[in-house]
């Protein structure tokens, strides 16, 4: 085992490299491309027995990938924001193939506009493809992530592909210690891929993948792969543990950081949860009851798993670190399904924010605990919060002056539509 | 390479491997096309689908083929060639396989996406020289949604997207030479009603590796508005009147292996198909019909003119064509 | 409401049969769904399209589960369990055909108590360029025994539905139907509406959890070759290519290699169609060098094998 300092990117390479997978189907964008050009390096110097392919794009790499997995071999690929996207119909496609392969998404901001920086919105858009999702803190776990997902994508009772989510730059450019087991090691966590009956060979032949008529079928083969994602949640605690045995690290499908007695949680997921965390330690400090939530495995939805660990809580501050335009952030939809047959279900307070590589403050933190636990006692559901201060505010009406835009300043409260008053939690539940 | 098997028209197969019982139209000439491809290529095949007509193939429970099959989208069938193509060849490596285990990998597409939304893709495993088999079944539009028009449309068909009087304005694209500038390992044009013509061309990309690339016009009773006892009929002619030229390219060279030597006019291939019937009926468009004359003997005149500068092979002619 | 439902065959104007029909029934002052289903299947293949029609606003959508009135266009289909023809009818339905054979033939055959009316076609349809026509033919039959629609409203509607196609056409099914209408007159009203599904003593839909099942069963794969083979496509034949042996000169690769469907194998030198799986595409009919096989309508081709079975000629080389 070493220790050793390691970019996000070159950790989800490493993973790859110890996962030894057979074939690697690449395609370059921001902020991923390091994985490939890590992992290209050691093909090419021979330290990785693996055929790596550059496609001429990522809807093409992932048919690469989902075919390869389909002809049984051990499958790794990475994207990132816009080049999810242009793979997205075949996200949908290969999922439904039944064929295990590893993809690493490297989160960055959507056009328009377009941006090279982090946010969660490529990921969410691929929330309900079938794909498995695990989501990344650290450089360790995008390591870890990368292991986890190829035992759990390839469990017989299981058999989809896993997305290893971790954030642009915050993750992929930044170095941290990252403990690498021997091959050896890994090899007792992560037996060799086994295709059972979905492999294209002379002797068996096989149509995969093929139309169905009729809604029945259709409905048959789209539910097996729904109930074959739920089966997940157990399929991931039970080699969790075994990693736990193997590596000695614990990667529960949900963390819960400090939440035995806590009265306000945060709850991310992500990079910048290490950042809440951080706030959590200071608000306990300052005498307040805060933890954190976050989950690691967001697709199958631990839900469950969430009910247990946020009963008693009196308030939730769910960060969204994504935007679903007209209507507000995921994690905190999600959230607020998952909690809605609860009695005494806490409050949620819905942040937006981060997006664009935008920063999270310390302060900001503490607010939305203060904000939180203000609705709790006004017992009052309060309008989703779009992170945004006065001084960005500013910097933006510098930016506008001096691309030209008219705008006249008297007339921006006025045009500006009026809010709405907070909702008592009884009218928000009608 | 041999052309040893198939000499004679009496040299086909007597029996199919694609199976019966599949949900193409009937009369389909893709069909036609596929089932004399498919008895040169065998059962040690996986076919690599794009979206179109013969996605219909595999209906669950049902596939026609001895061999193997996966279909992927519309524009993305060569990739996922690569995929399969590259993973058989690490378990061959790995010798997690034995050779016997080996396939052929046929990438096999409308001109939908093979003309269009799957260029790009092709372009691709060309560039990469993947050893792969991509047939196109060329209908000339987007036969499997009704028949709009596709790029492969020829100029003034009628199709459900060009109505008018003057039919599709554009010009069916090069498609052939478009691949060629790749300088993949081979190409060749097939139709199923000249199959002797066709089994030849199969057998030779089958003895060869690179990427081997087939477009087989494909006569569509439905999306040309024609009975479908006339498909052979109508494949005839599209190669006696020129508008289908029977070639191939290997190693920077195009070979007609076919040339008409006195090409009927046009007109006989084009008025037996409802999509031209507006250059015959409510009156004769003589200006149109002529100028579609007119880019087939412009093509023919420089396949004549190729000829008398460079030395072509010498070409075989069908003996017993049923006339 | 009155709820009617059209079988046919792709190319036999089975759409347009309801398209007429849902716009008659609109101009009589009906609110109306129309509807063609259909699948991959493509000419020739079993289809079935739907109208409803009724003096209230229509909430139903989708399949006609228990039809009034059903329409079949070509009665080589009824016995045929992958057309559905028979799907949903109760006595109260009433089961048009257009036949040569007696509504008696049908009843007895086919053992149902539904009511049933054949509409016999005037001759047998050589030219498949005329199939389409059966379809306004069917439409004008369903007008007359709904008795809902006038005749002029039927003429109207044709000459809508059919706007873009040339004047003679439009006439020539314009009299087809009109035959139609009026040689069913007698029958007119026969159709009663339908009521809706009662919300009191309803079948439950028998919910199942659906057990989950790994990969390698649940996946969209197939595991096998060949299984298409099952597809009896042959069904989809109007037309039957009948190969004469005396004729045959053996040659046994011409017709075989261009049959799109591999449905003309080569045994002993002979070619040998199957018809199980032959669509009727006749292209064997035209590219046999010595003009050996022959194109007989399928109605006759199979009365001719019956006639031949009771003769005790079971002769089937």
């Amino acid at each position: 085992m070493t220790h050793k300092l390691l970019t996000g990117n070159a950790a989800a390479a490493w993973g790859a490299r110890m996962a030894e997978a057979d074939y690697i189907p690449a395609f370059p964008i921001t902020p991923q491309s390091e994985i490939i050009e890590t992992l290209g390096a050691w093909v090419d110097n021979g330290e990785l027995e693996s055929r790596m392919v550059t496609l001429e794009s990522e809807h093409s790499m992932i048919t690469a990938a989902g075919a390869a997995a389909a002809t049984g071999v051990r499958v790794f690929s990475a994207t990132s924001s816009q080049g999810l996207l242009y793979a997205m119909e075949m996200l949908y496609t290969v999922a439904g193939w039944r064929a295990p392969f590893v993809l690493v998404n490297v989160s960055r901001g959507l056009a328009s506009p377009i941006t090279l920086e982090s946010d969660h919105n490529d990921i969410m858009a691929a929330r309900d493809c079938g794909f498995l999702q695990i989501h990344c803190a650290n450089c360790q776990e995008v390591f870890d992530g990368v292991l986890m997902a190829y035992r759990l994508g390839e469990d017989p009772r299981v058999r989809l592909p896993v997305l290893v989510n971790l954030d642009g730059f915050y993750l992929s450019f930044t170095r941290e210690p990252v403990f690498l087991p021997t091959v050896e090691t890994v090899r007792q966590f992560l037996p060799p891929f086994d295709a059972e009956n979905i492999r294209f060979t002379a002797s068996a032949p096989e149509s995969q993948a093929v139309a169905v008529l009729g809604g029945g079928p259709y409905s048959y083969f789209r539910y097996q792969s729904h109930l074959a994602a739920l089966n997940g949640i157990a399929v991931y605690d039970e080699i969790a543990e075994k990693f736990s045995e193997v590596f000695g690290r614990q990667l529960d499908a949900v963390e819960a950081y400090r939440t035995e007695d806590a009265e306000i949680v945060f709850f991310m997921v992500g990079s910048f949860a290490t950042k809440a965390r951080d706030a959590v330690d200071r608000l306990r400090e300052a005498g307040q009851n805060v933890g954190l939530v976050r989950p690691r495995l967001l697709r199958p939805y631990p839900a469950e798993k969430l009910k247990a660990l946020l009963k008693g809580v009196q308030g939730i501050a769910v960060i969204d670190q994504n935007i679903s335009m007209g209507k507000g952030g995921v994690l905190h939809s999600e959230l607020a399904s998952a909690l809605y047959d609860q009695p005494d279900a806490p409050v949620l307070a819905s942040f937006i924010g981060g997006l664009g590589g935008r920063d999270i403050s310390a302060e900001e933190f503490y607010q939305m605990v203060a904000d939180t636990h203000k609705a709790v006692a006004e017992k009052t559901t309060p309008q989703p919060r779009l992170l945004y201060t006065e001084n960005e505010l500013r910097e933006i009406r510098k930016l506008q002056a001096i691309a030209k835009v008219e705008r006249e300043e008297t007339s921006a409260h006025s045009l500006s539509v009026k809010q709405n008053p907070p909702v008592s939690r009884k009218e928000s539940h009608e | 390479m041999s052309e040893q098997h198939f000499k004679r028209m009496k040299d086909l197969p007597s029996t199919h491997l694609l199976g019966t019982g599949t949900p193409m139209c009937s009369g389909c000439g893709a069909l036609e096309a596929l089932h004399e491809i498919y008895d040169v290529l065998g059962e040690k095949t996986v076919f690599v689908n794009a979206a179109g007509c013969m996605t219909m193939l595999a209906v669950y429970p049902f596939t026609p083929f001895q061999g193997s099959w996966l279909y992927t989208a519309m524009a993305s069938a060569s990739a996922g060639a690569q995929g399969i193509r590259d993973a058989l060849d690490i378990l061959l490596e790995k010798q997690r396989i034995t050779a016997k285990e080996d396939l052929e990998v046929v990438v096999l597409t409308g001109d939908g996406s093979a003309y269009g939304m799957g260029l790009s893709a092709t372009s691709g495993v060309m560039d990469r020289n993947l050893n792969f088999i991509y047939i196109c079944y060329d209908n000339e539009g987007y036969g499997n949604t009704g028949q709009q028009y596709s790029s492969a449309t020829p100029h003034a068909a009628k199709t459900s997207t060009s109505r008018g009087s003057r039919g599709y304005p554009g010009y069916k694209k090069d498609l052939f030479s478009i691949w060629a500038a790749h300088k993949p390992a081979y190409i060749a044009t097939v139709i199923g009603s000249e199959p002797l013509d066709l089994v030849r061309k199969v057998e030779k990309a089958k003895s060869m590796t690179g990427p081997r690339m087939i477009i087989a016009l494909s006569p569509c009773p439905t999306g040309w508005e024609f009975d479908p006892k006339e498909s052979v009929n109508i494949g005839k002619l599209a190669v006696k009147t020129g508008i289908w030229p029977l070639k191939e390219y290997i190693d920077g060279k195009v070979v007609h292996t076919k040339v008409p030597r006195q090409r009927p006019p046009v007109e006989e291939y084009l008025q037996l198909q409802g999509r031209f019937s507006h250059l015959f009926k409510p009156k004769k468009k003589v200006g149109m019909i002529a100028e579609i004359q007119a880019r087939v003997d412009q093509y023919w005149d420089g396949v004549t003119q190729e000829k008398t500068t460079q030395k072509s092979e010498p070409r075989s002619e069908n003996g017993n064509t049923p006339q | 409401m009155y709820r009617i439902r059209f079988h046919g065959r792709g190319g036999q104007g089975i759409k347009m049969a309801s398209r007429i029909l849902g716009t008659a029934l609109f101009r009589s002052g009906f609110t109306v769904q129309d509807a063609p289903k259909y699948g991959a299947e493509r000419r020739g293949a079993p289809i079935f399209a739907y109208v409803r029609a009724s003096q209230q606003a229509i909430n139903e959508r989708g399949i006609i589960q228990h039809p009034d009135l059903v329409i079949v266009a070509d009665d080589t289909l009824v016995a045929v369990p992958a057309a559905a023809v028979l799907q949903g009818i109760s006595n109260r339905t009433i089961v048009l055909i257009n036949s040569h054979q007696p509504p008696e033939v049908w009843q007895d055959r086919l053992n149902i108590k539904a009511n049933i009316l054949t509409l016999p076609a005037d001759k047998d349809i050589q030219d498949r360029a005329e199939l389409p026509f059966i379809g306004a033919t069917c439409a004008g039959a369903a007008a007359a025994v709904l008795g809902i629609i006038g005749r002029d409203k039927l003429r109207q509607s044709i000459k809508e539905e059919l706007a873009s196609l040339s004047p003679t056409i439009v006439q020539k099914n314009c009299d087809n139907a009109l035959q139609a209408f009026d040689a069913l007159a007698k029958h007119s009203g026969l159709v009663t509406e339908g009521q809706p599904l009662s919300a009191i003593d309803f079948v439950p839909p028998e919910w199942t959890l659906l057990p989950f099942e790994e990969a390698r069963i649940s996946a969209p794969n197939i595991h096998a070759s060949d299984t298409s083979v099952e597809v009896k496509t042959g069904l989809w034949r109007t037309m039957r290519p009948i190969i004469d042996y005396d004729h045959c000169n053996k040659c046994w690769w011409v017709c075989s290699t261009f049959c799109p469907d591999s449905a003309i194998n080569v045994q002993d030198g002979i070619p040998v169609i199957d018809y199980d799986h032959c669509k009727g595409c006749l292209v064997c009919v035209g590219v046999c060098p010595p003009h050996a096989i022959e194109a007989t309508p399928e109605h006759l081709a199979q009365q001719q094998e019956k006639e031949e079975s009771t003769t005790g000629n079971t002769d089937d080389s």
